[in-house]
């Protein structure tokens, strides 16, 4: 009791610390480097993502070709550079959609039984598809693109924001507060607003680094099988995926995109984890 | 004599605060010393030291001797012989004490084969023979702890402290989870097994009224400290520090306020429920045919166990809880068939105070923004007003402006209270509602409260709805008073009538559990029942 007394002044701001040491801050770092280097591709990139070079045909990795070339004489840097650019732009739209969609499911199944009913079952239904052969079922439809790969990060995340927003409003409105806040004569919407997403926020922004995470490795995974990204624009999933075929003539050609993936997979699952630690910490 | 466990210059460091320190306790064979304190006076960590159960954050220094060897420092396989064979610990919560998926008498048989007791028959005898001591029919040794009641929990747990035979016994808030009754019944055990055992028990406890049932010496603890160690005679006729006597004065005492009797007014009640019936399907009601009204500008004192349905029938004052049968009247208007929105304007001229102001109080919330938000929920005049409002509010439940812009957690207890008051007060409500408002707090704590509430209650002239376990509290606060009893209503009245002749053996009951903090008119009461 004492103890607690003499350390409630110092209110950290736990959030924000998290990034700024340990795990948190290598996080932070990681994808910070990936997303600069997408950002500034056009700068960065020796060459076009398209561009022919002449005579330089599945070459090795060198000072003028970092990751070598690929079998049409293309720099594999360069292309791994433009690559990232559309796998953030799939992280960047289609996880915020997904959690938006999800959460507002979530929060409708969490006011009355039956809503929650059918959002449960409907949530079960989309995770009983595993996400690469609902892109295959979603591109048989539309066809190859962007849109079955946003299509099936957002199916993957809608049932995940959905049941962490529904528990966790659930958990919410049952506390002595939120029945304050009722028995003033509050309407529902007024203590969705003002006590529930208060108090959802920290579940919500950690668990929005971890589907970052996992959207790079499903984009990733639906352009090496071919049903992303429209060759030859370049995505990281796709460049490895050429690059199965000549692992002989140039290992950096796989190596180098597999390694911009770990590295944003990785930043993310760091920060999500250093964000855990701190809530941890503040519960406690 | 010399004595049994005696404690020397113990200090008890945790990061960053020092939890006890400069503490000496002497503890004599068939002697109970009570510890007394309020939290954070450091009385449990005393305790935990002793058997070596503090968390590995803190660090323990002095002397613990009993029968004059040292126990700090001892190694863990040593300290664990010493556990239970010499020194016993009741815990507080006989619920959490207990495996829940093992029978009681497996559990206490275990603590005898941890102490040597091999053969599997003998151990069965024994067994049985510990929870006859204790009131429990050997037969239920078969039994899980859900089957038990509180009080039953509690004499098992009592039986597993005993099975090892102990010399020692520390009992750290043995009875607090227990409604009053079923207190009674444990404290006459503890005094039984104590005497018949010769035992030297230290009892940690915050109640004043155990203390003078059950001690033979007293040591009152605050801020890590010990204050005084005295007989238990002599501290309740002439404490010798100011806060004893703070301590005792602020014990809220059956019979003390002189009464003014105030003039209600006839008008229509500010509630009222006819035959009001709650059920769950397949339980017994929750509330069974209860008829009471609140007046206006009168406080009603709710009174009964756990499990009575006094919380119950708070909600549905509220309107938070839909009655099975019967009518529910707020200011007049029925509250069956009503829309959300006549509900609303109704709920305008209610306030809610809750049991724990820690909970009922938004943590990302500071305190302005939780007083001011029934104002805002309403849309009552500008920000401004509203922030000149809740001001005027912290002042009235003796706050100051600075407090405005703390969050709940920097608060402690008392004054979470008194935020939450202050939040109920905001729409200066006809009608408050106040379930368990000073359970969650200390005496001391508790008294300024319930003076503050008074106060208050006399300035805004609010009908009140006051719920409570304890009828001494009520005592302090109520005009009249209602009694349940598993859902049904035993007796109303007066207050005065109620709390000194009440007209039902239940009532009696209630009153003559509560242990009065006063050590001779305790053993006057044990006599009289000895000899009854």
């Amino acid at each position: 009791m004492t103890t607690a007394t003499l350390k409630a002044p110092a209110r950290p701001r736990a959030k924000r610390g998290a990034l700024r040491g340990g795990r948190g801050l290598v996080g932070v770092v990681l994808v910070g480097v990936v997303v600069l280097a997408g950002l500034l591709a056009p700068l960065l990139a020796p060459f076009s993502s398209q561009e022919q070079i002449p005579g330089a045909n599945l070459l090795g990795a060198s000072g003028t070709h970092l990751f070598g070339t690929d079998e049409v004489n293309r720099d594999v840097f360069s292309r791994v550079l433009y690559g990232i650019r559309i796998d953030l732009f799939i992280c960047l739209v289609a996880v915020p959609a997904g959690a938006l969609l999800g959460g507002l499911v979530g929060l409708v199944a969490s006011q009355t039984g039956p809503s929650d009913v059918v959002a449960q079952r409907a949530f079960d239904v989309v995770l009983a598809f595993p996400p690469i052969i609902l892109g295959i079922g979603i591109a048989a439809v539309t066809g190859v693109g962007v849109l079955p790969v946003v299509c099936v990060v957002i199916g993957a995340e809608v049932p995940l924001f959905g049941r962490l927003v529904r528990a966790a409003t659930l958990k919410v409105r049952e506390l002595p507060y939120v029945d304050a806040a009722e028995s003033m004569g509050a309407s529902r919407t007024w203590v969705l607003r003002k006590h529930v997403l208060p108090n959802i926020l920290d579940s919500l922004i950690v668990q929005l680094a971890l589907s970052a995470s996992g959207a790079v490795f499903i984009s990733s995974a639906m352009n090496f099988i071919g049903i992303g990204v429209r060759p030859p624009e370049p995505s990281l999933g796709g460049v490895l995926a050429d690059a199965m075929a000549q692992l002989g003539a140039n290992t950096m050609y796989a190596v180098g995109p597999l390694a911009v993936i770990v590295v944003l997979v990785l930043g993310f699952q760091l920060i999500a984890q250093a964000l855990v630690a701190a809530r941890r910490g503040e519960a406690s | 004599m010399s004595a049994l466990l005696r404690i020397e210059n113990l200090r008890v460091e945790f990061p960053g605060a020092t939890a006890v320190e400069d503490v000496a306790l002497d503890l004599h064979e068939n002697e109970v010393l009570a510890v007394v304190g309020e939290s954070g006076s450091g009385k449990s960590v005393t305790a935990l030291a002793v058997l070596g159960l503090l968390p590995s954050s803190a660090r323990a220094a002095g002397s613990i001797k009993l029968d004059g060897r040292e126990l700090l420092g001892l190694p863990e396989d040593e300290l664990r012989a010493v556990r239970g064979a010499r020194i016993a610990l009741v815990f507080q919560e006989p619920s959490t004490a207990l495996n829940p998926v093992e029978r009681v008498g497996w559990q206490i048989g275990e603590v005898l084969r941890a102490h040597g007791v091999k053969d599997k028959r003998e151990r069965r005898g024994r067994v049985g023979e510990l929870l006859e001591q204790v009131g429990i029919p050997p037969e239920r040794a078969r039994d899980y702890p859900h089957q038990f009641s509180g009080g039953q929990k509690q004499r098992v747990v009592l039986a597993l402290a005993l099975a090892a035979d102990p010399d020692v016994l520390i009992a750290d808030e043995p009875t607090t989870a227990l409604d009053v009754t079923v207190q009674a019944e444990i404290l006459a055990l503890l005094r039984e097994l104590q005497r018949t055992r010769r035992l030297a028990v230290l009892l940690i406890t915050h109640n004043m009224g155990v203390v003078a049932d059950l001690a033979d010496r007293v040591a009152v603890m605050r801020d890590g400290r010990v204050l005084e160690t005295q007989d238990v005679r002599k501290l309740f006729a002439a404490p010798s520090t100011p806060y004893t006597r703070e301590l005792l004065a602020s014990v809220p005492r059956l019979g003390r306020r002189e009464r003014t009797e105030r003039q209600i007014s006839d008008g229509i009640p500010a509630f009222a429920v006819d035959g009001l019936v709650v059920d769950h399907p397949g339980r017994p009601a929750a509330l069974d045919k209860i008829t009471l009204q609140v007046a206006p500008g009168e406080v009603l004192g709710l009174v009964g166990e756990s499990g009575s349905g006094k919380t119950t029938l708070g909600r549905v004052a509220v309107g938070r809880l839909r009655p099975s049968a019967g009518s529910v009247r707020l200011f007049g208007t029925d509250l069956t068939g009503l829309g959300r929105a006549e509900l609303r304007v109704l709920r305008r001229r209610i306030g809610v105070v809750h049991q724990d102001p820690a909970a009922s109080l938004d943590p990302r919330r500071t305190v302005l923004d939780s007083i001011t938000e029934p104002l805002d929920v309403h849309q009552v005049g500008s920000r401004a007003e509203r922030v000149a409002r809740a001001e005027e509010l912290l002042e009235q439940v003796r706050l100051t402006k600075e407090h405005g812009s703390r969050l709940p957690r920097e608060l402690s207890g008392g004054q979470r209270q008194r935020v939450a008051l202050a939040r109920a007060l905001a729409l200066e409500p006809d009608f408050l509602v106040a379930d368990e408002p000073t359970s969650a707090l200390d005496v001391s704590v508790q008294a300024t409260v319930l003076e503050l509430f008074s106060e208050l209650q006399d300035l805004h002239g609010f009908a009140c709805l006051f719920i409570s376990h304890d009828l001494a509290v009520v005592d302090q606060i109520a005009d009249r008073v209602a009694v349940l009893r598993d859902g049904h209503l035993i007796e109303q009245g007066p207050a005065a009538q109620i709390l000194t002749s009440p007209s039902t053996p239940y009532t009696r009951a209630l009153l003559d559990s509560a242990p009065i903090p006063d050590p001779d008119a305790q053993r006057t009461r044990h006599h009289l029942k000895a000899t009854a």
